[in-house]
């Protein structure tokens, strides 16, 4: 049994996996409401009469909620085994603790990656199909907003995870679930914002936006890995 | 007789108090150590000092002859049971120790490790159901079903009913005969006197009166649990 084995095996991941249901089915209602919510004519700067104003619109709301579950992945993987009893009972087996630390993020990076691509692809796709169902968005190159959808779906994923393990890192520090909770709520609300607010630049601003929460994530890692490495329980 | 475990010179202090102040002791191969003291005389934290939960800040701690450092190797060695065992709720006993094994990088054998302890018809029901007595038994199972050299058990008889205190007993001497060496704190003073072969009592930070059973019955006219309590009742004064 490996190192990843072991941890998944430490996950209940039936809860994960309603969680990830319960933000597909409502990204998935929102959607096609702002489908349904803009005119027909489109206008220019208007987020629901164009493909990259609904693009950056639904990729935003899934930054936003797979941060919180990415930031609640962590919390519960991190923050409570790190600063919870079960710390005693993870620093007396004989494997380094950074090596253990990166299974949980290499874990929560798997599970919110995944989970925030799919989940950004399906909504999108439902939404695209809909549109041509019923009419109501003018045409734009299928090849470009495929790849459009592809990559911001896993620019969502990477920017997800990286608030996450901002959040735990956080919610290490202050010893606290809740407190790593609050500062991915904090930080949600300011990256999705960003994406939703320029439409034109819909990639560009996820791409600078992961750029961003990467940087910063890689910092807040080094941090807690020194941090784990050291601790004394 | 080889030496298991050396303590030596240990310091330890948390602001400006010190709760180990050049302690030293050590367990020899195959024999139980008894660790007593008052609440708040520092066992928990020699212990966790052993298993590099807790750094030392003076003083070295050797395990088989290897002095504790930043390498965790040697913790493949020990088996341990610090305060109250915690476990993943919705994982069977199965479960926990076959992760418990792969963690540690050994074999063992888990239906015999059950029937040990006492937990061969559970084993496959999930820790969430499990009372405080069987999670005690669970606890000590995981410590020792990598077959550790030495183990390293903190109050390990609390919340069992005197049966399970007996059968657990029987258990540790199973252990030691089998070449294994424990050290083990409690607060049951007639529970030591039964089980450990020698005693230390900490106090003060350190070691301040060691003895075997046989020992102090020999020169004392006390009772040994009397003498220990008057001991440590006249040392807190």
């Amino acid at each position: 049994m490996n190192l990843f084995k072991i941890e998944m095996m430490k996950i209940r991941k039936s809860s994960y996996l309603w969680a990830v249901l319960g933000i597909y089915i409502s990204l998935q209602a929102m959607g096609i409401l702002f489908l349904f919510l803009g005119g027909d004519t489109p206008e220019e700067g208007d987020l629901f009469t164009e493909w990259n104003g609904l693009s950056a619109l639904t990729t935003a709301l899934t930054i936003a909620c797979y941060s919180v579950f990415s930031a609640v992945a962590g919390a519960r993987m991190i923050v409570d085994e790190y600063c919870g009893k079960n710390a005693v009972m993870l620093f007396t087996y004989p494997v380094r603790r950074k090596k253990i630390l990166n299974v949980k993020c290499m874990i929560i990076m798997c599970i919110t990656t995944g989970a925030a691509f799919v989940s950004n692809t399906a909504v999108l796709g439902v939404m695209y199909i809909t549109a041509e169902i019923f009419g109501i968005m003018p045409r734009s190159s299928e090849v470009f907003l495929i790849l459009q959808v592809l990559l911001s779906g896993f620019l969502s994923g990477i920017i997800s995870f990286a608030i996450g393990i901002i959040s735990a890192a956080v919610g290490w520090i202050k010893r606290s679930v809740m407190a790593a909770v609050i500062c991915s709520l904090l930080i949600v609300c300011v990256i999705p914002n960003f994406i939703a607010s320029m439409p034109e630049h819909t990639v560009l601003s996820i791409l600078a936006a992961g750029i961003c929460s990467a940087l910063a994530a890689g910092g807040m890692y080094r941090f807690l890995s020194k941090g784990i490495e050291k601790m004394e329980v | 007789m080889n030496t298991i475990l050396e303590v030596n010179s240990v310091e330890k202090s948390y602001g400006n108090s010190q709760v180990i102040n050049h302690c030293s002791f050590k367990v020899q191969q195959g024999e139980i150590y008894g660790l007593l003291g008052i609440n708040g005389a520092g066992k928990t934290t020699l212990m966790k000092m052993i298993l590099g939960l807790q750094k030392t800040d003076r003083g070295t701690i050797r395990v088989l002859d290897k002095e504790r450092g930043e390498d965790w190797e040697y913790l493949a060695n020990i088996g341990s049971m610090i305060e109250i065992p915690v476990f993943y709720e919705h994982l069977t006993a199965f479960e926990i120790l076959s992760m418990h094994l792969a963690l540690m990088g050994k074999k063992g054998n888990i239906t015999e490790t059950l029937v040990l302890v006492g937990l061969e018809n559970v084993g496959k029901k999930s820790v969430s159901a499990y009372s405080l007595g069987m999670r005690q038994r669970l606890g000590i199972a995981r410590a020792i079903i990598h077959s550790p050299k030495l183990l390293i058990l903190d109050e390990p008889l609390n919340g069992l009913d005197p049966v399970a205190i007996t059968e657990m007993r029987e258990v540790m001497r199973k252990l030691t005969a089998r070449g294994m060496s424990i050290l083990l704190s409690s607060h049951m003073v007639g529970e030591i006197r039964h089980t450990a072969d020698r005693i230390g009592i900490l106090s003060g930070g350190y070691i301040k009166q060691e003895f075997s059973v046989a020992e102090q019955e020999a020169e004392s006219d006390e009772k040994f649990e009397d003498y220990v309590i008057n001991y440590m009742r006249r040392d807190g004064k």
